[in-house]
């Protein structure tokens, strides 16, 4: 059973924000009980929507007096379930979405981290700079939850996920105490503090600030789409284009199901009947690019792509790059509801999973379209469902599990991007033996020695498998 | 691990679940909730809270249809605070149709939530007077007169904040508005000839007449035949907005009669938010015995000045040197996704540089009597969208609907700013040498 809060504690927090900051009421906390993982919903007890670093110790302080757990989020575009409320108190950063300040000559920018990640590159636009980790939901997402879930999009394959970005951040451990990590200087010495942050999916605290690398904008860009019968064709171009030593911006794949999606939702030109297509960018000076691309152009042909397009200006490319970065969410034209995997297998291996995500497919009789990160083995596949059927629900969670497993046979793993939250948790053994376990959870005790943060996330209780949770909090039908 | 009670007692009269036989059920399931419109959404980039996004709209709108959750005060405050800009359907991926669901969602409330006498009065107000152009007229009488002994500032001072919002909004008297020259007119024949209606709308007759008369002109001079308009009326927009589905259906028919009869190939108003209400008569009136063919193809001939301008020849030969911005009036980006064609007409006149303005999409915050009715939020807006013009440093922002003219020419003058807020028709006109003007204030 949950904790029920004290109306006294509930005063506390009060007297520390502002009206609109706190959110008491069962039909308005009702939409924050899910995110983008609709399988599994709980509704918090109390939100809470700080301004500031002072507010979020404050309130955090208060918490640790009461010995109460508390789940952070930003925008709630998360895919595994990280801001599920497991705990009374939802702490949302939505409010904290100040720049602080642009270092343009040394590349770093401070935010907040309710930021938006695309407003980070918006705000540095005309410098030049750009934030390189580009999730699909960047748009929306946030710096805090980006950090959280260490995120990456399609130009990981060039630049690195989220990690490699983040210099510094400013996290408010679980009992309130303000506490700096890393700083704006590039390597710092001791240990790599701001790393364990990053990827802890708010189990350490919460992160209010951080400090960002930012990139100078490449020259120039070239963009390919090439479209293939098959996506085994696809897959070994991908392989012949990176064992060349070329290394593209990205490279993305999309399937014949999500196809239709896309040009359905963004009247892109693309064939209806092909088994895939990639889009491949190349990135970086102008001297050299043409030839780059025509060599990947032929690579690609041998591969057995049947035709190869080059985006004539900036509106084709960005056309090109809507459809891949909405492409998740066109899939709502296809189906009610839908669940996102995120598996990583080497890259060699794409041709095999892909036939075994046919074969799940097949078997749970539920249709599974794909579009990933095909430049790193990052997979996405995307599982069709009702959530208004629950047995497509029951299904829906066996066939994400059968396809994780059959990553982690082929020598992947868990999650390249989306993490772990609740939806992989009862996978975590199938990749981490009971000691890795206990390691990592002496490592979050160092920040948060009592698991008040975002409780029930990540690690799976020891001994403890949860049953399968899908219908158990589904909203009456 | 248990949740918190889900549903709450106090609130409405309905049954629950009875909101399933009036918003289209099967499309609240096109919503995926992946939240890649929140920043779209004007009343989410202010408050920041679900509850105020799209994505947070159309689950409590779900909620109310599985019984989840029971109409409340809360709900009805979230659902009231959505400007129907539909910004959240040009972000929206997955196709949801907003618009439509939020339209039936307004219905339902309005049939179940009792509304306190303050906003009963109120809507009763507006939906009586606005729809009306004589009315109106009658109304603005007093105004005029003050206006006339320049007493404005006075009666604004001196107001009840209540009133003040409802006279601040009105434009001063436009004896000054700019005026396109017939001497530029092309000839029929020159031209493509195409039979044009301008519908007049309601408001706009009698707050800003001009805009729909240079629209006429301008298409004229374009080589276009205008056609008469006999007996059209308001197009609905503000029923809609406020659940009053009967009305406006009533409303639909007659303009639906009116537009087919008069042979118009195309049809536009200087009102971009008639224009979209136009554009969606066909499935507005998609179960009518009588009217659903007609209707579906009078909302097919919707289109804008704009477009027009740009297809037809150009009456524009003199310079005039200004700069620029253009504002995105909700209802033609997001309603009719007109957004290029503004702008490209813009940029094509001899003299006028064209600056991008920040946030050009994002609502204002007039959205038809929302300024009336929740003033606040819409005054954010206001000074948000006011922020970004003045960021600029044009002489003029151009728009294209008389809501967003008003609502941002008062912040404006609240800030003295000089920078004159100006339809496009109007625009066009003093482009084309008609006269001078000392704004559209
Ligand atoms: C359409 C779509 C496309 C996507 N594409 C990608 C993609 O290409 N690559 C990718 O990596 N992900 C992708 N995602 C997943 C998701 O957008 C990312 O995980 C994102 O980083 C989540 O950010 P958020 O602000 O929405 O966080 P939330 O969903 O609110 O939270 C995510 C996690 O972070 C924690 N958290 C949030 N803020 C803080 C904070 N300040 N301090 C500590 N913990 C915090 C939460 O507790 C939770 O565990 C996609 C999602 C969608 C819906
Ligand atoms: S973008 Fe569309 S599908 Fe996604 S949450 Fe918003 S309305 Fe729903
Ligand atoms: S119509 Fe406008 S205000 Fe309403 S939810 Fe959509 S974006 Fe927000």
């Amino acid at each position: 059973m949950q904790k029920q809060i004290d109306p006294r504690v509930m005063a506390e927090l009060r007297e520390i924000l502002d009206p609109a900051g706190v959110v008491s009421r069962p039909g308005e906390l009702n939409v924050y009980e899910c995110d983008g993982w609709t399988i599994e919903k709980s509704v918090p007890q109390l939100l809470l929507r700080p301004r500031s670093t002072a507010e979020v110790s404050a309130l955090l302080r208060v918490l640790h007096r009461h010995n109460l757990p508390f789940v952070p989020r930003g925008a709630g575009t998360g895919l595994s379930g990280g801001c599920l409320p497991l705990a009374p108190v939802m702490i949302c950063t939505s409010r904290m979405n100040r720049i602080l300040a642009i270092d343009a000559r040394n590349r770093r920018i401070e935010v907040e981290s309710g930021v938006v990640n695309l407003n980070v590159s918006a705000a540095v636009k005309g410098a030049g700079l750009f934030y390189a980790p580009d999730p699909s939901s960047q748009a929306a997402c946030t710096i805090g939850g980006n950090i959280a879930e260490n995120s990456g999009g399609p130009h990981t394959l060039k630049y690195g996920v989220t990690t490699n970005h983040v210099l510094g951040v400013e996290i408010v451990l679980p009992d309130g105490e303000v506490v700096e990590l890393g700083g704006s200087i590039e390597e710092p010495c001791g240990y790599d503090l701001v790393g364990a942050v990053v990827g802890a999916e708010g189990t350490m605290g919460i992160v209010t600030r951080a400090t960002l690398r930012l990139l100078r904008e490449p020259e120039t860009h070239r963009t390919l789409l090439a479209i293939f019968d098959q996506v085994e064709a696809a897959t070994r171009a991908v392989s012949a284009i990176v064992a060349s030593g070329i290394i593209p911006g990205a490279i993305e794949m999309i399937d014949h199901l999500i196809i239709r999606a896309v040009v359905d939702a963004f009247h892109v030109e693309l064939p209806l009947a092909a088994g895939a297509v990639l889009i491949i960018e190349l990135d970086g000076l102008g001297a050299g690019i043409d030839e780059q691309a025509g060599r990947v152009t032929e690579m690609v042909r041998a591969s057995g792509a049947s035709e190869v397009r080059l985006a004539r200006d900036e509106a084709e490319r960005a056309l090109l790059w809507k459809a891949r970065k909405r492409a998740f969410g066109a899939v709502g034209r296809l189906a009610p509801n839908y669940a996102t995997h995120d598996g990583v297998v080497p890259r060699t291996r794409l041709p095999e999973i892909l036939q075994r995500i046919t074969r799940i497919s097949q078997s749970h009789q539920l249709s599974i379209g794909n579009v990933f990160h095909a430049g790193d083995g990052n997979i996405h596949p995307i599982v069709l469902y009702d959530e208004r059927d629950p047995d497509q629900v029951r299904r829906a969670i066996a066939a994400g599990h059968d396809i994780l497993k059959a990553c982690v046979e082929l020598g992947g793993s868990l999650s390249g991007e989306h993490g772990i939250g609740v939806e992989k948790i009862n996978q975590m053994p199938l990749v981490f033996t009971p000691e890795d376990l206990a390691a990592m959870v002496e490592l979050r005790h160092v920040f948060d020695p009592d698991e008040r943060s975002n409780p029930g996330k990540v690690i799976p209780q020891p001994g403890a498998c949860v049953e399968v949770a899908a219908p158990r909090r589904q909203a009456a039908l | 691990m248990g949740s918190a009670p889900r549903a709450n007692q106090a609130g409405g009269s309905a049954s629950p679940g009875a909101i399933r036989d009036v918003v289209d059920y099967e499309l609240l399931f096109d919503c995926v909730h992946c939240g890649l419109c929140l920043e779209a959404c004007p009343t989410y980039t202010l408050n920041r809270a679900e509850m105020d996004s799209p994505r947070g709209r159309i689950y409590l709108m779900k909620a109310l249809a599985q019984g989840a959750l029971e109409l409340d005060a809360d709900v009805v405050r979230h659902l009231d605070l959505c400007l129907e800009c539909r910004g959240c359907e040009t972000a929206c991926p997955s196709g949801v149709r907003y618009g439509q669901l939020i339209e039936k969602a307004r219905v339902y409330v309005e049939r179940n939530w009792r509304r306190s006498l303050r906003e009963r009065i109120r809507n009763r107000l507006i939906g009586e007077i606005f729809p009306y152009p004589r009315r109106l007229d009658w109304l603005l009488m007093p105004m005029r007169l003050v206006d006339a002994l320049g007493l404005r500032g006075t009666l604004e001072r001196l107001a009840p904040a209540a009133l003040r919002n409802w006279i601040e909004l009105l434009p001063a008297a436009r004896a000054d508005a700019p005026r396109f020259p017939r001497a530029a007119a092309v000839h029929e024949d020159d031209g493509p000839g195409k039979a044009v209606a301008v519908h007049e709308g309601c408001v706009a007759q009698i707050l800003t007449p001009s805009e729909n008369a240079n629209s006429a002109r301008a298409l004229e001079a374009a080589g276009y035949r205008v056609v008469r308009l006999e007996r059209t009326v308001c197009c609905g927009a503000l029923d809609i907005h406020n659940g009053n589905r009967k009305r406006a259906l009533a409303f639909a028919r007659q303009n639906v009669r009116e537009l087919s009869r008069c042979g118009a190939e195309a049809i536009v108003s200087a009102a971009s938010g008639c224009s979209a209400v136009i554009a969606s008569y066909g499935e507005l009136l998609r179960e009518d015995p009588v009217w659903a063919t007609a209707a579906r193809e009078v909302s097919s001939r919707v289109t804008d000045l704009s477009s027009l301008m740009i297809a037809g020849r150009t009456p524009f030969t003199r310079e005039f040197v200004a700069k620029v911005t253009y504002h995105d009036s909700c209802h033609l980006a997001h309603g009719l996704g007109i957004r290029e064609a503004p702008r490209a007409l813009l940029r094509s006149l001899p003299g006028v540089t064209l600056v991008e303005l920040a946030e050009a999409d994002l609502c204002c915050g007039s959205a038809g009597s929302y300024n009336l009715t929740e003033p606040e939020m819409a005054r954010a807006l206001a000074a948000r969208k006011a922020d970004n013009v003045v960021a600029t440093g044009v002489d003029y922002v151009i728009l294209s609907n008389p809501g967003c003219e008003l609502q941002i020419a008062a912040e404006l003058r609240r800030r003295g700013s000089k920078i004159r807020v100006m339809h496009l028709a109007d625009f066009l006109a003093l482009a084309a040498g008609g006269g001078e003007a000392r704004g559209a204030r």
